[in-house]
């Protein structure tokens, strides 16, 4: 179908060429540009980074003192706040796997229509990224405000005196807490991904599933499930990768308090780094969130793109 | 029996309505307190509450925002920004993704992972490196300065998308394009970017916000206030020992007309693809 | 693609324009935590300074955000790139101590000698920026901390300024009967909490030996700490402080103050600009020092001071634009712009911030003074005292136990130092 309109529509110039790039070399071609970027202003700090990561450094003297991997012993021997924020990350992830990637999920799916309805409601759910994160952590937090606050304001009201509590003040809740925030921020992200991916499935293939007598449940299973194959790997590696790097919010709601109880990798680099004078420290953290994330996303981006 | 499918059709309908109106109510209770915020005195929104109603609609906050926050400086930049990083970025990207999704050449596992390996770097330990570079390309303290790493930070991810919607559109397209005499550019330029516009307009979105958003990049490189940013120009609300909250959320207000001017534009191609098969059935 | 072109185009433009320029006059960078309106305040000050020196060009860069949260991590690496600023603002104690540490501060005795600070400022600011016999700073302004209460409150249940730490407690317990919270504090970052148990420390300690714990010559875990835990978790459970303030951010334990819900904050002389710029009645508050029981009645102070990085080319335009900031023909012409002053003379107008004034008396006098601890401890020891504190107040610590970590996380870190 899609040849005729293309063609109709634009027209595939040809052109004559008084030479030709060997056909070998046409995809490095493409690459290179990302690639270079890419090296120069990533990579190449990164390395950098990876370096000092092998130094007791302050981060400001003009001498450092190399340690070999002791920074990166430390981190699992000594460190128990290190380990307790691997610890936060792991529920984090797991945590955003499921739920804001369902929620995405059934959001794009119900909105998945032209109408001016679905325009608006595409537009609110997508919304809060769209406030910068000062704003989402000054609003959070009167929302979440023990005193104040409008969330234990409206338990009280509809006779749930029993869950109104300190949430972000509380060792408990602190986290938690913060997630629904990330809830409330992230939905609208795999949702438009997922509204991508919807476009890519060819209605042809719902026509004949319900000629073929497939319910509602039965096309979602056999049709769209499987025609969203690869946006589940975007979505879902993206939600681990991130998982694992999250900083912005929990920095900005919790500075990783009560106590250290809401201290994430990210935090926790953050502050070594930047506030402990423990360059050298915060880089080889920096480095284990990496290998972390790319130990578990890549064999299973692998896996679900091969082919 | 049509009709009682057709009702029951319409039932589904009208509670899948009211469960996301229901929904976006609780989403928008943030935003409310936004609005709310900001059209007040700060005395009122202090001792009264920040979930009570204003005595006094104080429209004079988004002109004092904007004033005393040299608004229109910080505009310029974001938007300056915008124009500049988000269509070189994506277009890189798309290049870059073009061959690892289509094409088949040695090396192109490595180089894919090469890529994704960027997604999982933590941005804040490259700062340092990152200013010295800039010092020494001589754009330190410019806007210019945050062009390189946001591209740079950029590329993993939208490659990483991009070649997953790429491998989506047939290979019979562009294969058909070859046989017709093009070469891989024009199925590049004339095939696939066409075919990718939902893709690509999603894309846009999310790197319009992160620009627009980006805050620890643009406050460690710039600091001359001529080249910052909007999301570090409302910094300036918060003070050592106090904040401006009500001039701060006016500013906040000001700062997202544009993204979400630019949002909906975009949007209206996330649903290109399903205008196309409506024609066709 | 044209999209493409056109950056390049600008981009090269760009390059252009920034190398082009060329500087008759040295620009000296003056980097600041000022905010929007402090900000406004400061344009002729400096305008005046331009004016007056033809060949120097002040430019001001502030990085502003509450509390001490953004402003050193862009300081420091603006410092480890090499693009540091010619002079820059910065706290007293050891928030400055990394930077000092790593040579990256030039010590100002020459200059102190050349302009005589030493006479110009108050004597206890420059002892609290002295560091290993060297002075690294100017300061600039000199910041007490007290309870602010709400007049109206105090009236009405007929109490007045406590003279002991009973009456105190008795005030508080007056409005823990009728339903309203004695104090209010924000225990987000840990530093407001700490104002609260660094007078308990005083009280129970005594000045001297509260001066060896903060210097870790003395051992934390010792019975007049663990009574100063106690207190903290005491007030806690009488239910004294509004609850569940863990989390709070230290602005917004501000407004169950100005809604009547609570009665007091634990606050600097700048509450009464915060007071002005949030709108409240200033002629309802007031403050006094808590009472510690030992003389002299010490309180929390600490200075903010103008250092100059070592590798700054214009050390001594910098020493000059210091001292002109600092001098008190300069602040007088001022007022606004130099409230908080360190500097020995700068009165301020009585009539318009009459807390202003009083506090003024105090810092410039022979007053004693307590440093906080967050200004006593580099940033990863006071964390994990926060961290001890935050224990204690949400009952997960006892004193006892609070008096012991805080005690091994001393020696862990001196141990560290060594190594």
């Amino acid at each position: 179908m899609s040849e005729i309109t293309l063609g109709a529509r634009r027209p595939v110039i040809v052109r004559r060429r008084r030479w030709r790039i060997p056909v070998t070399a046409i995809p490095y071609l493409f690459l290179a540009p990302a690639t270079l970027w890419y090296a120069a202003f990533l990579v190449y700090p990164m390395l950098q980074s990876l370096y000092v990561s092998f130094f007791d450094w302050d981060g400001l003297s003009p001498t450092m003192t190399f340690v070999g991997l002791e920074n990166y012993i430390n981190i699992f021997a000594v460190d128990e706040v290190a380990r307790l924020a691997l610890w936060n990350n792991i529920l984090w992830t797991i945590g955003a796997l499921a739920l804001p990637t369902f929620f995405g999920l059934m959001l794009a799916l119900a909105l998945n229509r032209r109408a001016p309805a679905s325009t608006l409601f595409r537009t609110i759910f997508y919304s809060p990224a769209v406030l910068p994160l000062v704003a989402v952590g000054l609003i959070w937090a009167w929302m979440y405000n023990p005193h104040f606050g409008v969330v234990n304001v409206t338990l009280k009201a509809v006779g749930l005196r029993s869950w109104a509590n300190g949430w972000l003040s509380n060792y408990e809740m602190a986290l938690p807490a913060t997630f629904v925030t990330f809830i409330w921020s992230h939905v609208g992200f795999p949702m438009i991904f997922y509204l991508a991916g919807l476009q890519a499935i060819s209605k042809d293939y719902y026509e004949a599933a319900t000629i073929d007598g497939a319910n509602a449940f039965q096309r979602f299973r056999h049709v769209t499930m499987p025609g969203l194959a690869e946006t589940h790997v975007i979505v879902l590696s993206l939600a681990v990768i991130n998982g694992f790097k999250v900083f912005d919010l929990v920095y900005t709601m919790t500075y990783g308090g009560p106590g250290r109880s809401t201290q994430v990798l990210g935090t926790w680099m953050y502050f070594q780094t930047f506030q402990y004078y423990h360059a050298g420290y915060g880089s080889a953290l920096a480095w284990v969130i990496a290998a972390i994330v790319l130990v578990i996303a890549i064999p299973y981006i692998r896996r679900m793109s091969r082919g | 029996m049509m009709s009682d499918v057709r009702r029951q059709r319409r039932l589904e309908q009208t509670v899948i309505f009211l469960g996301l109106l229901a929904l976006s109510l609780i989403w928008l209770t943030p935003f409310a307190t936004v609005v709310l915020s900001a059209i007040r005195g700060q005395g009122d929104l202090l001792a009264r509450g920040v979930f009570s109603l204003p005595k006094k609609i104080a429209w004079s906050n988004f002109a004092e925002a904007w004033s005393t926050g040299d608004f229109s400086i910080y505009f310029r930049n974001s938007l300056l920004l915008i124009a500049m990083k988000v269509p070189l970025g994506i277009f890189i990207a798309a290049l870059a993704a073009y061959p690892l999704a289509k094409l088949r050449f040695r090396f192109s596992g490595a180089i894919f992972i090469f890529f994704l390996a960027g997604l999982a770097v933590p941005v804040q330990v490259t700062l340092q490196p990152l200013l010295v570079m800039m010092k020494q390309l001589g754009i330190a303290n410019s806007l210019f300065a945050l062009v390189p790493p946001y591209v740079a930070f950029g590329l993993p991810f939208q490659i990483f998308v991009l070649r997953g919607f790429f491998r989506l559109i047939p290979s019979e397209l562009l294969e058909a394009a070859r046989l017709d005499g093009a070469s891989e550019w024009t199925a590049f330029l004339r095939v696939m970017l066409p075919l990718s516009v939902p893709a690509l307009a999603t894309l846009c979105i999310i790197d319009v916000l992160a620009t627009w958003n980006e805050f620890l990049i643009a406050l460690v490189l710039i600091s001359a206030k001529e080249s910052r940013t909007v999301p570090v120009g409302l910094l300036q609300f918060q003070g050592e020992y106090s904040s401006q909250y009500t001039l701060l959320m006016a500013g906040i207000l000001i700062s997202i007309v544009p993204v979400i001017a630019i949002f909906i534009f975009l949007q209206r191609y996330f649903v290109a693809g399903l205008t196309a098969g409506a024609v066709k059935g | 693609m044209r999209g493409l072109k056109i950056f390049a185009a600008t981009a090269l433009a760009g390059f252009v324009a920034f190398s082009g320029g060329a500087e008759a006059k040295d620009t000296l960078r003056l980097m600041t935590v000022f905010d929007a309106p402090t900000v406004k305040l400061w344009e002729p000050v400096l305008a005046a300074y331009n004016a007056a020196n033809p060949d120097v060009e002040v430019k001001m860069e502030t990085v502003a955000g509450s509390g001490a949260a953004v402003y050193p991590d862009v300081l420091r690496t603006s410092m480890a790139s090499g693009d540091p600023p010619d002079v820059f603002f910065m706290w007293g104690g050891e928030i400055a101590g990394p930077f000092i540490k790593a040579g990256q501060v030039e010590p100002l005795d020459a200059y102190y000698e050349k302009y005589g600070w030493e006479k110009v400022v108050a004597p206890w600011t420059i002892d609290r920026i002295t560091r290993d016999g060297h002075k690294y700073g100017v300061p600039f302004h000199a910041r007490g901390m007290g309870l602010w209460y709400r007049v109206d409150l105090f009236e009405k249940y007929g109490l007045s300024e406590p003279k002991t730490y009973d009456d105190l407690a008795n005030i508080c317990s007056t409005f823990k009967k009728d339903g309203i919270y004695c104090a209010s504090f924000g225990g987000k970052f840990g530093w407001q909490t700490m104002r609260l148990l660094d007078y308990f420390t005083e009280t129970t300690c005594g000045p001297e030996e509260h001066d060896k714990l903060n210097m870790l010559q003395s051992s934390w875990n010792q019975p007049c700490v663990v009574a100063a835990y106690d207190r903290m978790a005491q007030w806690v459970k009488d239910g004294w402080l509004v609850p569940d303030f863990l989390n709070v951010a230290p602005n917004d334990a501000r407004m169950p103050v100005y809604s009547g819900d609570a009665a007091m904050v634990f606050e600097g002389g700048w509450f009464e600009g915060v007071l002005k710029s949030d709108e409240q009645p200033l002629e309802n508050y007031k403050f006094f020092l808590p009472p510690t029981g030992h003389t002299p009645v010490r309180y929390s102070a600490f200075p903010e001071q103008w250092m100059i990085p070592t590798s700054s080319k214009h050390k001594d335009q910098a020493a000059a634009l210091i001292n002109w900031m600092t001098i008190a023909d300069t602040q007088k012409q001022y007022p606004e712009a130099f409230t908080a002053s360190a500097t020995i003379g700068v009165e301020s107008d009585c009539a318009v911030a009459p807390r202003d004034c009083e506090w003024k008396k105090l810092l410039t006098s022979d007053s004693a003074t307590y440093p906080p601890t967050d200004q006593a401890f580099t940033k990863e020891l006071i964390d994990g005292f926060f961290e001890v504190q935050d224990g204690v107040v949400a009952g997960k610590i006892t004193p006892a136990d609070a008096a012991a970590q805080m005690q091994a996380k001393a020696e862990a870190w001196k141990a560290k130092q060594k190594s």
